[in-house]
């Protein structure tokens, strides 16, 4: 009796497995929300960069354009610290800044600006968009709420986390301090600040 | 009578076992061909029988060949299925304004305090205006731009409607677009760096002598006409260029107007501006130069003077200062009074810091303005 069921068992784990492998295969992975977002980008160096490239990262993405002296600089800086709190616990992450205006922050603006505030660390990355359209697509996405007034961006100072599974993680508000314990924790989605 | 009653009970009789007699012999005959035709359907129900037995196995067999074909026939649909939800999740976020109707933006001016600028009798809370404005993109090429404002007299209190701005532009490239209808006048910075929304400004004041006509600057704010604008750059250097022209400006009741509704006098104002960003480590700085000159009418006098604006600016902007300067040149031409030409000058230069939410700042302003002027003194 115990043979016939260590037998069936044995049968129902091979067919199990069996059913396993034969089960339907993805064609691609499924990358949440970081897969949902227009994927091709260029970095600050005009170099093409995929943004479902960096999949299986944590995500920490900003919104801002060069020439803001009022909103980005602090942006800026509260991310500067987030990268320090996030190094001094260990925990990794790449830092993506998209342009809000792709016709005014070229990669060439987004370089000097880097140059300018010695934001060189190579994970960060400067995007700009192919076009306005594209831009609009990724903020309206993820929340990033902006219009322009002639030559101003008129934007708030939104930050979000994305976790190594491309989900959103985090959302931070406008005014909002970023937590790092929060980001360098676990992977449930929340929203701060807004 | 008897013997025909026992002769009809004979018949009847006889009828009768006639009958049953018949009936017997059919049932027999039914019974036996019911028989056979029962033994025929058993023989075909087991035909049947066999048959479906062999669709059986046959659909069996094929089920079995083709089970990995339909496994990997649904990984493919799952695929597809997965791809369209991608595509049509991103078509969705990528829908423009453009796909969700026009998105109209704005500003609203309100405010309270113990004294008021514009008139110290008045006291409490205000209504500024409020300020829409919208830029439809029409076409690859083909943009738009409208501000609205719905503001309040300063004086009397009452509510007026102003198109502070209507104009249509083709971009040629990055380089160059043309705009028509009514915009405001390329000259110096403050003009087309700060429009009607007094969010983006600094000061909630404009330097008085480039306030809006409306509320008694000297120059012409807005004009009606063509302006063709772009920019050239190089590396992060940017040289802009601005060249317009328009209707002649009109002075109504000591207010200039850019005759939106057309010129009746046939007069034209034309100018431009060139200004430079250098980029590099002088990247927070612009400057230029900029001119403009027209025959302005009043209502009396159809050609009440020529005025000539020649300018300079400079705007620095980091995060920490905001510093800018602008300075006019005025050489008016009396055309109808014989009064010869005449020179003025205004300017001014406003100090900012940005400490973090706070901005304090200092502006210098001067105008000396030459009196005899029939321009100014209109």
């Amino acid at each position: 009796m115990i043979v016939k069921r260590v037998w069936r068992c044995l049968f129902v784990l091979s067919a199990a497995t069996a059913l396993a492998t034969a089960a339907p295969t993805v064609a691609r992975p499924a990358m949440g929300l970081l897969g949902e977002l227009p994927a091709e980008w260029r970095d600050d160096l005009g170099r093409t960069v995929q943004l479902d490239s960096l999949y299986g990262q944590r995500v920490i993405l900003a919104m801002a354009y060069a020439t803001c002296h009022r909103i980005c600089p602090v942006t800026m800086r509260n991310l500067q610290q987030l990268q320090q709190q996030l190094d001094a616990r260990g925990s990794a992450a790449t830092f993506v800044i998209v342009g809000y205006d792709p016709d005014a922050d070229d990669p060439q603006a987004w370089h000097q600006f880097r140059i300018r505030r010695n934001l060189l660390r190579g994970n960060w990355l400067f995007l700009t968009g192919r076009s306005n359209q594209q831009v609009r697509a990724l903020a309206a996405r993820l929340g990033f709420e902006f219009w322009k007034y002639d030559e101003h961006v008129i934007h708030d100072g939104r930050v979000v986390v994305l976790d190594a599974h491309g989900q959103l993680q985090l959302s931070f508000g406008p005014g909002a301090a970023l937590d790092a314990a929060a980001i360098a924790g676990g992977n449930a989605i929340d929203s701060r600040g807004s | 009578m008897s013997h025909l009653r026992v002769l009809f009970i004979g018949l009847l009789l006889a009828l009768a076992a006639s009958f049953s007699t018949a009936a017997w012999a059919a049932g027999s005959a039914a019974a036996t061909a019911g028989d056979a035709r029962l033994q025929a359907l058993e023989r075909k129900l087991d035909n049947s029988l066999q048959t479906i037995d062999q669709l059986a196995a046959r659909v069996h067999e094929l089920e079995t060949q083709l089970a990995p074909a339909a496994a990997a026939d649904e990984a493919d649909r799952l695929a597809k299925v997965e791809s369209d939800l991608a595509q049509m999740t991103a078509a969705s976020s990528a829908a423009t304004s453009a796909d969700r109707g026009l998105a109209m933006h704005g500003f609203i001016d309100v405010g309270i305090g113990t004294h008021n600028v514009y008139d110290p009798a008045r006291h409490g809370a205000t209504v500024g205006a409020v300020d829409f404005y919208l830029s439809p993109q029409l076409g690859e090429r083909v943009k738009g731009l409208v501000e609205m404002n719905v503001e309040v007299a300063h004086g009397s209190g009452s509510v007026g409607v102003d198109l502070e701005r209507t104009q249509i532009g083709y971009q040629f490239s990055e380089a160059a677009t043309l705009w028509l209808g009514r915009f405001h006048t390329p000259y110096g910075y403050y003009n087309t760096a700060f429009h009607h929304g007094l969010q983006i400004a600094t000061s909630l004041r404009r330097p008085r002598f480039l306030a809006f006509e409306d509320q008694g600057g000297i120059l012409p704010a807005h004009t009606t006409g063509l302006w063709l604008t772009g920019e050239a750059r190089d590396g992060d250097a940017r040289l802009r260029y601005d060249l317009f022209v328009g209707n002649g400006q009109h002075i109504i009741g000591g207010t200039l107007d850019p005759q939106a509704a057309g010129s009746f006098d046939g007069q034209v104002v034309v100018g431009g501006r060139l200004g430079l960003k250098p980029g590099g480590v002088l990247g927070d700085l612009q400057f230029g130069v900029s001119y403009l000159s027209g025959r302005v009418s009043s209502e009396d006098n159809p050609g009440l003077t020529r005025l000539t604006a020649a300018g300079l600016y400079a705007y620095y902007d980091t995060d920490s200062w905001e510093h800018q300067a602008e300075y006019y040149l005025f050489r008016n031409e009396d055309l109808l009074g014989g009064t010869g030409t005449h020179r003025s000058s205004a300017g001014f230069v406003q100090l900012g810091y940005r400490n973090g939410l706070y901005t304090p700042y200092v502006r210098y302003e001067r105008t000396a303005l030459d009196q005899t002027d029939s321009y100014f003194s209109a």
